[in-house]
């Protein structure tokens, strides 16, 4: 490797980093996360063992024979020097001597047999009914609500409550708590209806706004090249406005136009028209508003592009399509639109990139509603992985979400650059024109 | 179609261009606005055309005044510098957009398309687009664009300017012959005194938005109305001498000239001299000077005399002569053909 290539590798090294680290990465991680079922109760690192009360009722389905589970749930009580300390150091240790030399290395089966020989102990009984529960429960041995932080350490315990070897390795399996690989993320993303509906609402925005940026962006740019130059420029710097302000302003202000109590509502009203929130309605108004909010933001990218390319297509055509005859509309329907054929295609695929994985200003506007019926794929994806009413977020589930749009996108990219054919648009100008 | 355009303004901003301009042009002429550039030719073709609005003054095609037509509606045909071609448009399109826009049907289209393809010769191009045609072709595809509508007037701008040199001898030709055969109306803006002195009746020679003097080519070549005609026509240009003028033209102490027949004048004036009026072979009074350079040329050679004043002249001398470098020599200048200025530059 010469110097020049060194030289050009560092030179590239920021970029190459950058793609590495917001790219590659988030990329490489969405993937491992699809294939997981973290959520908040498996937490993010390794987990534990543990078989609560409520699990029982789960085991059998997950291949625990009914025995174990009895086993589990009735588990015994044993009088064993751990044990006794702990009833020493309540009750006294003169009763926890006795209780040694009666039945030291014993185990109960069940709750009565203990409490009777506590009621039996013959220097200092213990009478008290509820007394008597609390020092049986001292003895107890059941394996439920105990965290064991290894899976040696839980093998032996249930070893010792004597779960038959069959059972083990199921068992084992249900009492992690940590995450685990699963492919049950995919499974629940085909067969729930919701997905099908998050992905409609996903075409049906980016059609819309799509249709409304390129459209309108369209419009503008039209308009404003048959301007002058100071009021044109005047112009699109207001159409730029949406693009450069905040987007929490941006939406806060398409809120406090179409909230109940807003601008529409209110010049509306001396109409007669019942004052509504115009952007939660129905669902036909949360699309609009949508569409409106994205499209303002969109159409002027479209516009400073497609202006541009206007600009660039030699005045003498303008002259001479005028000479020829034809009006202003000829002159944009023949001999400037079809060459901005180029730009239309561009904003086009770019857009719909960007549009497919962009959910910020749903997010403030509907978040996803009135219902669910706004929800685009991209947003389900947050929620379900990052803001969830119920609490718990399942990153897994929401990486998978993600992953579909990921592979989508990496598709629909490597079409673009095969169907621009970038070598040919940076290709040198002809110098004769 | 006669043209008349009359007291023409044209301003950008607070520059005025041209100002109070009038030029008339015969129906069937072909003229040329010639000058150097910023001169206000294409301008005032495009003034013409109608892609400009007209400040001031008027413009009459015929009887018609289109002062304040859109170029839409003005009979025109435009050929512009770069041919302006519309790139995504085969050649049929092209030539055809004129007809299109009018909606006329397209079997009519592509009849009268196949009619001016074959007027300037690119019958076989048809299907081509402008990227695949080279510079004569686009010309020529420019120039069928703006006939094909049948227009009353032909405004050609810098049509040879992009094309190589054996490439602007045959089209400046064939723009002549369509011109002829049409009988058409033609302007021809051009910085380039050879295209308008061989492919026009008439030259206008503008200088500063103004016309400086239009008349048919030799009459300008000829008797040039002022210095600055003079000196812009002409290729080796004019050699300008000053001189003094009582009785005789005197040139510096040692050489001197007799006044032209039928010319009056005194004090500093402006003696012009063309190559081809001065020289050894010619008959007439002589002046001397020294050989100071030699410029070879095939069938001549460019020799510069330098007269003892130090004012130079420029003789074209036939091939085959034995005249050297630094050699003292006392040539004939043709009088007859020779211009006087006055101090304003204007023609005695």
């Amino acid at each position: 490797m010469n110097r020049q290539t060194l030289l050009g590798w560092s030179f590239l090294s920021p970029a190459l980093m950058a793609v590495v680290m917001f790219f590659l990465l988030p990329v490489i991680l969405t993937v491992v996360f699809a294939f997981t079922n973290m959520s908040t109760s498996t937490g993010i690192l390794g987990g534990e063992y543990q078989i609560s009360e409520s699990d029982l009722r789960r085991l059998p389905a997950a291949g625990v024979s009914n025995e174990s589970v009895e086993m589990l749930a009735g588990a015994g009580y044993a009088v064993r020097p751990e044990t006794l300390a702990l009833f020493a150091s309540d009750f006294g240790d003169e009763r926890a001597d006795e209780l040694d030399a009666l039945h030291g290395g014993a185990v109960f089966d069940d709750r009565r047999a203990i409490e009777r020989a506590l009621k039996d102990l013959r220097r200092d009984p213990i009478r008290s009914v509820r007394d008597r529960k609390a020092a049986a429960e001292m003895f107890r041995i059941s394996i439920l609500g105990q965290r064991y932080p290894t899976e040696a350490a839980f093998a032996d315990a249930i070893a010792d409550i004597g779960v038959p070897d069959a059972d083990r390795a199921a068992l084992t399996e249900a009492a992690y708590t940590g995450w685990t690989f699963t492919t049950q993320n995919f499974e629940l993303l085909w067969e729930l209806p919701a997905t099908w509906r998050y992905a409609m609402n996903s075409v049906v925005y980016v059609v819309l706004t799509l249709a409304f940026n390129v459209s309108f962006g369209l419009f503008l740019a039209f308009s404003t090249f048959y301007l002058p130059t100071r009021t044109a420029q005047t112009f699109r710097a207001i159409w730029f406005l949406p693009r450069i302000l905040p987007p929490v302003l941006y939406v806060l202000m398409w809120q406090w136009l179409t909230w109940d109590q807003g601008f529409i509502s209110t010049i509306l009203r001396p109409f007669g028209i019942e004052p509504i929130n115009w952007m939660r309605h129905t669902a036909t108004h949360a699309w609009t508003f949508i569409v409106l909010i994205n499209g303002c933001v969109g159409a002027s990218l479209g516009m400073i592009l497609f202006s541009s390319s206007l600009r660039a297509i030699p005045e003498t055509q303008l002259y001479a399509a005028q000479v020829d005859g034809a009006n202003r509309w000829q002159q944009v329907r023949f001999v400037l639109l079809p060459q901005m054929r180029w730009p239309i295609l561009f904003i086009t695929s770019y857009q719909t990139l960007s549009l497919l994985t962009s959910f910020e200003y749903i997010l403030l506007a509907t978040d996803g509603g009135p219902g669910r019926q706004t929800e685009v794929w991209a947003l389900a994806a947050y929620h379900t992985a990052l803001s969830n009413y119920g609490g718990n977020l399942e990153y897994g589930l929401g990486a998978a979400y993600a992953l579909a749009l990921v592979i989508i996108g990496i598709l629909l990219s490597a079409l673009y650059l095969r169907f621009f054919n970038f070598r040919e648009l940076v290709a040198k100008p002809r110098i004769e024109q | 179609m006669q043209i008349k355009l009359q007291n023409f303004t044209k301003r950008f901003g607070d520059t005025t261009v041209i100002e109070d301009m009038s030029l008339s042009i015969a129906s069937g002429e072909m003229i040329a606005l010639l000058g150097p550039s910023g001169c206000g030719k294409s301008t005032t073709l495009f003034a013409i055309s109608g892609i400009h609005r007209i400040d001031g003054g008027s413009l009459h095609f015929g009887d018609r005044d289109v002062t304040t037509l859109p170029p839409q509606d003005r009979p025109v045909g435009v050929v512009f510098q770069n041919y302006a071609l519309y790139p995504h448009m085969s050649v049929a399109e092209n030539i055809g957009f004129p007809l299109r826009v009018q909606k006329l049907n397209t079997a009519e289209i592509k009849r009268r398309v196949g009619e001016m393809a074959e007027l300037v010769q690119i019958g076989n191009l048809l299907k081509r687009r402008p990227q695949q045609l080279s510079g004569g072709q686009q010309q020529r595809v420019a120039l069928a664009r703006a006939l094909v509508r049948k227009p009353d007037v032909l405004l050609l701008d810098e049509p040879l300017a992009n094309l190589d040199a054996k490439l602007r001898l045959e089209m400046r030709s064939e723009i002549r012959r369509l011109q002829r055969e049409t009988g058409i109306t033609a302007i021809l803006v051009t910085h380039d005194q050879i295209e308008a002195m061989s492919m026009c009746d008439r030259i206008a020679l503008m200088r500063d938005g103004q016309i400086e003097q239009i008349s048919t080519p030799s009459e300008m070549y000829e008797r040039p109305a002022s210095h600055y005609v003079a000196g812009f026509l002409g290729n080796p240009p004019i050699s300008f001498l000053k001189a003094e003028a009582n009785g005789k033209l005197m040139l510096g102490a040692e050489n001197s000239l007799p006044m032209p027949q039928g010319v009056d004048a005194s004090g500093p004036i402006t003696l012009g001299i063309r190559p081809e009026h001065f020289g050894p072979q010619h008959q007439g009074p002589t002046v001397t000077g020294r050989v100071s350079f030699i410029e070879p040329q095939g069938r001549e050679d460019l020799i510069d005399v330098t007269l003892p004043d130090n004012q130079r002249l420029r003789a074209i001398v036939p091939a085959g002569h034995d005249f050297a470098l630094g050699q003292d020599v006392n040539w004939q200048v043709d009088l007859s053909r020779t211009h006087l200025f006055n101090a304003e530059g204007n023609r005695l």
